[in-house]
């Protein structure tokens, strides 16, 4: 057999796994791949970025929309560290990326060499799996092996450490050892469990259906519509679940959780029978534990099995992919119509829309709302855009007031709740779906985490539209200090650059927006821009964002003011 | 409540790391801790782990290690 070199191997084994896009950042330790790369440049879309942490969050919002794992490629050391951020969002997200680090060699592991960063042992508790690998005869499998383990089961991060030695090394190309065994749970009680929770769902008066990610990850969104139409079930959905369902479908109730609707999540301690699929019953969605829906039996359905009675018990918990689970249990589901249960959602809607969202979304004076934006934005998209939303109010506001008609259109840091997600997630987005509309929705605080990623958008011409909504300030932390520390405003007024002059350094069109009556003629254009665009819409600065269930409170104490 | 871990994994580098990280995120000490290959030809690791621990949090922590991919056995009971 011929030799390669290991970096050719490891390109090799990449394009085996159908990889056309990598996000990276090249330097010492990792030049020997950098140099195979040259020859594919034909077949790989290399994106340099400007931080490691961008090439993390790039490959997550890249996954989210290709529906296959992103995946970066950085130097050791201090290159390796900085994607550590993004490893761990993807880990909390159950987001599936594979990560490439290179590493000093083998000779020199444990001596403090140059940028020797002991990656392994960083990054352990935040992926799901990683691996050094030491000899280049190892490349072909263990590549193999960690795309595998990226995407089965409860997906998320792998990494793989590979030294400079084993880059450099000669070795034949053998990837005939490509079966990955991964241990399965079989549960001799599953159609029992089914049946059960059938049972349990066609006697309920007040059944109630709750959905996250899980939804999305498995691909089930014509299952859960095709189940819930049939049972008649009403239907909410986590931070991560929108857009898995229509926000127009009938039987969607909103958004569960500490920012969610107000119905959604008063109603979690009225339903008699809750089936949560595809979630985990985070705490920002279950509030006080001991205060939640303990007058319900729930059936709890998760990828994970750990996640099963690990926050919340349940009556039936099954261990099953969603979109597998839900083809099986609509037979046996008889068609109903709760349409008085359902009511009281609605009941509950008029009174959120009236306390709460009218103001905000049609104000006739004063500073603009992010709500109003963000309503405007979704009727100028009619909600078909994938808005990639960063970390703070604007996150929680456009999750509330875009009109999600499509699946994969929300994408945003849940679980670890990162500023600067969005920024590079929207160039991973934008290169996995170049036919969508990708608008980015982030806070001035947020921007500043990661704006260097506009060299990236500038380089790779990617038409990403930007939204910054502008209150100088970190504006949820501000609500908390104005809710709960007595207005004891501590360090959250940002004195901020001239983000116009900003992308005009980066050549990125751009207008300020200080003015109502401006405001929707410059999103007009925005969206008929060919290009990415950048709006400064400067925001009412002391905004709150309810309803709120304050932290400790019970799902049904959740308040509009 | 004092409780003896066995879990059989393959033996491979870092997978004590990664149990003893989990054992770690939620400050559980150990209190002893054997490990000893016991399939040569698999490749099979055995480790036997005792550990103090409030009932209730044991059988989620077992799950949590038993979803390691190394990991091929997790159980466990009270220690004697
Ligand atoms: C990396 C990181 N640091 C700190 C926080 C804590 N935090 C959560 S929201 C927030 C404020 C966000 O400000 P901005 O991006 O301006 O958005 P706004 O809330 O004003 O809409 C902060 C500091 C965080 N989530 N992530």
């Amino acid at each position: 057999m011929e030799k390669i070199t290991g970096a050719q191997a490891l390109m090799k084994s990449l394009l085996r796994e159908g990889v056309d896009t990598i996000f990276g950042y090249p330097g010492g330790a990792i030049m020997p791949v950098y140099d195979a790369l040259y020859d594919y440049k034909d077949s790989v879309r290399h994106v340099l970025v400007r931080h490691e942490q961008g090439a993390a969050h790039a490959a997550e919002g890249y996954s989210r929309l290709a529906g296959k794992p992103g995946v970066c490629m950085v130097t050791s050391g201090p290159g390796a560290t900085n994607l550590v951020t993004g490893i761990a969002d993807a880990m909390c997200d159950s987001i599936p990326i594979v990560c490439i680090t290179g590493q000093v060699t083998g000779e020199a592991l444990g001596t403090d060499a140059f940028q020797e960063a002991p990656i392994i042992g960083i990054v352990t508790p935040v992926t799901k799996w990683c691996y050094q690998i030491t000899n280049a005869a190892e490349i072909p499998h263990i590549v193999a092996k960690a795309f595998h383990i990226a995407t089965s089961g409860r997906k998320g991060p792998v990494l793989i450490d590979i030294t400079k030695d084993a880059q450099f090394e000669l070795c034949e190309y053998d990837d005939s050892i490509q079966t990955v065994m991964l241990k399965s749970k079989h549960d001799p009680y599953y159609q029992k469990k089914l049946k059960r929770a059938a049972a349990l769902l066609n006697n309920a008066k007040r059944p109630y259906v709750l959905f996250g990610h899980g939804i999305a990850l498995s691909k089930a969104e014509s299952e859960l519509a095709q189940f819930i139409e049939k049972g008649g079930f009403p239907a909410a959905s986590t931070l991560l679940g929108l857009s898995s369902l229509p926000k127009s479908h009938q039987l969607y109730v909103g958004m569960l959780g500490m920012h969610g609707n107000y119905g959604p999540n008063k109603l979690t301690n009225k339903a008699d029978v809750i089936l949560a699929i595809g979630m985990r019953f985070d705490d920002r969605v279950t509030g006080k534990i001991s205060a939640y829906a303990p007058q319900a039996k729930i059936i709890h359905v998760d990828i994970d099995y750990a996640e099963l009675d690990k926050v919340i018990p349940a009556e039936v918990a099954i261990h099953a992919d969603a979109k597998e689970f839900l083809a099986q249990l609509t037979p046996f589901i008889k068609s109903k119509n709760h349409s008085a249960w359902i009511g009281r959602f609605r009941k509950y809607d008029e009174e959120e829309r009236k306390v709460v969202a009218d103001a905000e979304l049609y104000p006739k004076s004063g500073e603009i709302r992010m709500a109003e934006v963000v309503r405007l934005v979704s009727e100028k998209t009619k909600g078909r855009a994938v808005i990639v939303a960063d970390v703070g109010q604007h996150q929680m506001v456009a999750a509330r007031y875009y009109g999600f008609e499509t699946p994969d259109s929300y994408i945003t840091s849940g679980g670890l709740g990162t500023m600067g997600f969005a920024l590079p997630a929207s160039v991973g987005a934008k290169i996995a779906g170049p036919s969508r509309e990708v608008i980015a929705i982030i806070g001035d605080g947020s921007f500043q985490m990661t704006l260097q990623e506009l060299g990236t958008i500038m380089q790779e011409k990617l038409s990403i539209k930007i939204i910054i909504l502008n209150n100088r300030h970190l504006g949820m932390v501000r609500q908390w200090q104005e809710m709960f520390f007595e207005e004891r405003y501590s360090f959250v007024h940002m004195e901020n650059p001239n983000f116009n002059k900003i992308a005009d350094a980066y050549s990125i069109p751009n207008e300020l927006v200080q003015d109502r009556r401006t405001l929707s003629p410059a999103l007009e254009r925005m969206l008929s821009a060919k290009g990415s665009y950048l709006l400064d819409v400067m925001v009412r600065r002391d905004e709150n964002v309810f309803p709120m269930i304050a932290s400790g409170a019970g799902v049904d104490e959740i308040r509009l003011t | 409540m004092k409780y003896i871990l066995n879990i059989k994994s393959e033996n491979a580098p870092g997978t004590l790391y990664r149990i003893a990280g989990l054992l770690l995120r939620k400050k559980i000490n150990i209190e002893s801790l054997h490990v000893k290959e016991i399939d040569r030809k698999h490749h099979i690791s055995h480790f036997t782990i005792e550990i103090f621990l409030a009932p209730h949090l044991m059988a989620k922590l077992i799950k949590q290690i038993d979803r390691v991919v190394e990991v091929t056995h997790a159980e466990y009971h009270r220690a004697p």
